[in-house]
């Protein structure tokens, strides 16, 4: 059955994957419900890479893109997380920024983001005026047991 | 290699030989915050000095350590980063590196392991310290373990540029483990280079620039092999 993909979205109750597709053959447009079992606010949402390889499921998504899967699913999780769709977009949003590399930015380009920067560094700023300066500001961080590994270490490649 | 950056003469790397000199290295992606963390840490007494045909800025730092005063060059990428890589001659000589990324960009952090292995095939044993900026723009990260730096069992620092949290620290270890390690260097690739110097290699003096890098390069290998 050729199956043209027109929309994707999500259900929140349960955490579906939702998608509106055409059966070409009969060229009606059919609903598919794909509840995302075992979904939890701790769970990894490259899992929807699972989705889009499962066995009934998956030829479905043929023409769904990875990316757009991935950030459903964060979207799913955010929600488990008490954040709303527009607030889990606008962290996916920033989180993707972050992802830029910056070191294959032109001289003007590279100049803006560190002024986009500046922002934020003039504002937490301690000038050597203000009364509360101390030169040497030496903070501890301890390192206990319970201290929460980084996720930027749990992803893909090893160092 | 770095693009067009111009190799830095020899001649002018050998003042780092003598007992009252260091050169300690920056590394880290464009825009992590290192020019601001030197100044931060040289405040008022910052003479940066830009070698724009080297695409690196040098800083230079007087100080006294155990009562002999010591002069320290910190030399700081102007750039040349973007190439993601140095020229050899950035890292000839050093004795310490600070190896810095942002918190807030993922890709700063998972660079590090590229810049390391390029720090580590010119200077296979000098003190490298890991720098985690800018935490001032989220405390939290502080609650945080980043595992590369204990993975290569390397000193690991959360700072602020912005707020000063540790920056000072920082350089102030740096210039120890400078120090330490050019009292100890027990380093191969230094005492080859000593016998090196030794020699008045004339074929060294004939050959080009790039045949010399190459030249160079080619020793640093026997030197792992060893």
């Amino acid at each position: 059955m050729p199956i043209i993909a027109k929309q994707c979205g999500i259900k929140f109750d349960p955490p579906s994957v939702v998608l509106i597709y055409e059966n070409e053959h009969t060229n009606k447009l059919r609903k598919r419900v794909m509840p995302v079992r075992s979904f939890s606010q701790f769970s990894d949402c490259s899992r929807a890479a699972e989705t889009k390889h499962h066995p009934r499921h998956g030829r479905y998504l043929d023409s769904v893109s990875l990316e757009q899967l991935v950030r459903l699913h964060t979207v799913l999780r955010d929600h488990l997380r008490g954040l709303s769709v527009e607030a889990s977009l606008r962290e996916q949003h920033r989180a993707q920024a972050h992802e830029e590399d910056l070191n294959k930015l032109g001289d003007e380009e590279l100049n803006r983001c560190k002024a986009q920067m500046d922002v934020l560094f003039e504002v937490n700023r301690r000038h050597k005026d203000d009364p509360d300066f101390v030169y040497d500001l030496e903070v501890e961080f301890p390192e206990n047991s319970v201290r929460e590994t980084c996720s930027w270490d749990q992803s893909d490649e090893e160092f | 290699m770095a693009g067009d950056v111009k190799r830095i003469p020899d001649s002018e790397q050998e003042k780092y030989d003598s007992d009252e000199q260091v050169k300690i290295i920056c590394l880290g992606d464009s825009a992590v915050g290192k020019s601001k963390l030197m100044e931060r840490f040289l405040m008022d007494g910052y003479r940066p000095q830009q070698l724009s045909t080297y695409a690196l800025t040098l800083y230079k730092y007087n100080t006294t350590i155990n009562g002999k005063p010591v002069l320290v060059d910190f030399w700081d990428t102007a750039g040349q980063e973007r190439f993601q890589s140095m020229h050899p001659s950035y890292y000839h000589k050093a004795h310490a590196c600070v190896m810095v990324f942002d918190v807030q960009r993922k890709i700063t952090y998972k660079n590090l392991s590229s810049w390391y292995k390029e720090l580590r095939e010119y200077r296979p044993e000098i003190p490298c310290l890991v720098v985690a900026n800018k935490i001032d723009a989220d405390m939290r990260v502080t609650q945080k373990s980043f595992n590369f730096a204990k993975k290569q069992g390397l000193p690991f620092y959360f700072v602020s540029a912005a707020d000063g949290t540790n920056v000072v620290k920082v350089f102030k270890d740096a210039i120890n483990m400078a120090l330490s390690y050019k009292k100890n260097s027990s380093d191969f690739m230094d005492v080859v280079m000593r016998e090196l110097e030794n020699f008045d290699l004339e074929a060294k003096e004939d050959s080009g620039g790039d045949d010399e890098e190459e030249e160079e390069e080619e020793e640093e290998e026997e030197g792992k092999a060893a």
